[in-house]
């Protein structure tokens, strides 16, 4: 397993991605909550930049006309046909057996200030 | 040699076997019916007449839709002589249960919901006294007035309890798609009466109900044909993205005479775009066609003939045919499916799940009284 420096962990906010490029792959990294996950650039369905979609919550219902959002943050919905996807794993929402690659991310602390801690993929 | 001898066996023992017929018309003449209903509507016919909607086009047959030979001997109206019946259909095609689906749904597409209530209770009754009481091989519909729900729950809490009444019964031709919370009161009775909700194919474009196609209205008979599947293919999609079958996860639907096979295609079509859509809806918890599979059955005729038995097969695959598909005949009219020769041959199992255990389970029908096989 090869690391690849993302950068600087102050570079992602919360709730916010960043596509980077990492031994010729493009890869997503996402900042949710106080974790990374990182996810391969490339829908599953027909090849579109799915980190290029919509981050977004789950959306689940008990009936119709009522809306409950979830795990805010962990979906992605492809640009081209809004196919879900769980950040933290690269699952399909409604199929798990669809899944584009997840990496493991790590942050390392070089410095005590936390905005200079290093994130890195693991390819 | 050996192989044929067995072959003809095997069919001959098939033509032995009972079945069960989910789509018989019976007659229930308007005067028939008239003494069933309430002094009021009687003495309103006598002076103005039936004031129900009729067909815009053409039919098959003769008398409007009927096999030219299904006149009894009589001479009274097609599927209206039970001996008649027993001798064309019952007897030579051995059906072990036949569902009666009746003739007179113009009510349900009459503006005054009281009145149709009032000729729904009367076809109910009617249906009883002269049908369910004198042939326990036939069960019955509960017609409903689908105008108002309300009316309708309370028909079938007073009918549907009865023993030989099996389904509610409604004409396709509607105000709304049939999965809208409008007719949600219709559900909540059908499942407490243990009673499948029964599409048949009529009345669309007629009465108070919607025009026939999205497009307007179509011109000819076989163009109205042909454009059933639309109409049915719209209470389909209602019924699963206005989460009825998670509201009466217990409720049975069935699909009747708008064909079976365009009902893959039109499926993974669903499926495909509840992937992409699903958060705009998210009380549509599976994919359409699990709700297809699980809640939905559909009868056979007029059963689509394919180019060839691969195609055949593949398309009986891809509806789940051994789960979903009930053999029906639609006795007396013109596009009568013959039990013996509508469908190309089907394996065994197969064909008896087609033609007796998916309509029987979904019934609640007996096994057959008789084993006779050879």
């Amino acid at each position: 397993m090869t690391r690849f420096f993302v950068g600087k962990a102050s570079e992602i906010p919360e709730g916010e991605k960043k596509i980077i490029e990492a031994n010729g792959r493009s890869i997503g990294v996402y900042h949710v909550g106080d974790q990374f996950y990182a996810i391969r650039n490339t829908c599953p369905h027909q090849g579109a930049e799915l980190c290029r979609g919509i981050t977004t919550a789950l959306i689940t219902s008990t009936r119709p006309g009522v809306f409950e959002y979830e795990h805010e943050g962990e979906i992605v919905r492809c640009p081209w046909h809004q196919w879900e996807f769980d950040v933290k794993t690269g699952c399909m929402i409604v199929d798990p057996k669809m899944r584009t690659k997840s990496y493991e991310v790590t942050v390392e602390r070089y410095n005590v200030s936390i905005e200079d801690n290093h994130l890195y993929v693991h390819l | 040699m050996e192989a044929t001898e067995i072959k003809q066996r095997e069919k001959r023992t098939k033509m032995k076997r009972s079945i069960i017929d989910v789509d018989i018309h019976h007659k229930t003449e308007l005067e028939d019916i008239k003494p069933y209903l309430p002094r009021a509507y009687r003495d309103q016919i006598d002076l103005w007449g039936w004031r129900l909607p009729g067909s815009l086009w053409l039919n098959g047959g003769v008398k409007v839709g009927q096999m030219a030979d299904s006149t009894p001997p009589d001479g009274s109206f097609p599927g209206s002589n039970l001996e008649f019946m027993r001798k064309q259909l019952l007897d030579p095609y051995n059906i072990e249960y036949g569902v009666l689906t009746g003739t007179e749904y113009f009510c349900q597409a009459s503006p005054d919901a009281d009145y149709a209530a009032a000729l729904c209770s009367a076809i109910n009754d009617f249906t009883c006294d002269h049908w369910l009481a004198n042939e326990s091989r036939l069960k019955g519909s509960v017609f409903i007035p689908k105008q108002d729900p309300l009316l309708s729950a309370k028909e079938i809490r007073r009918i549907g309890s009865h023993p030989d009444m099996v389904q509610v019964i409604v004409a396709s031709g509607a105000e709304k798609p049939y999965g809208n919370r409008f007719y949600h009161p219709i559900y909540e009775a059908c499942v407490e009466q243990d009673l499948p909700f029964t599409i048949h194919v009529l009345l669309e474009g007629l009465g108070i109900n919607a025009p026939n196609t999205g497009a307007g209205y179509v011109s000819y008979y076989p163009e109205y044909r042909a454009c059933r599947p639309q109409v049915m293919a719209a209470h389909l999609a209602s019924f699963i993205y206005e989460g009825v079958f998670e509201k009466f996860p217990t409720l049975k639907v069935v699909l009747q005479e708008a064909g079976v096979f365009w009902l893959a295609p039109f499926l993974w079509k669903m499926d495909e775009d509840w992937k992409a859509l699903r958060f705009q809806t998210p009380w549509v918890k599976k994919k359409p066609s699990e709700y297809f599979f699980s809640n939905v059955r559909v009868s056979s005729q007029p059963l689509e003939p394919t180019p060839n038995m691969e195609i055949f097969r593949q398309l009986m695959n891809a509806v789940n045919a051994s789960e979903t598909v009930m053999f029906c005949s639609d006795y007396p009219h013109w596009d009568f499916d013959s039990p013996l020769m509508a469908f190309p041959k089907l394996e065994d199992d197969l064909w008896e799940r087609v033609f007796y255990q998916n309509a029987a389970e979904l019934y609640g029908l007996p096994a057959r009284k008789a084993q006779k096989e050879e």
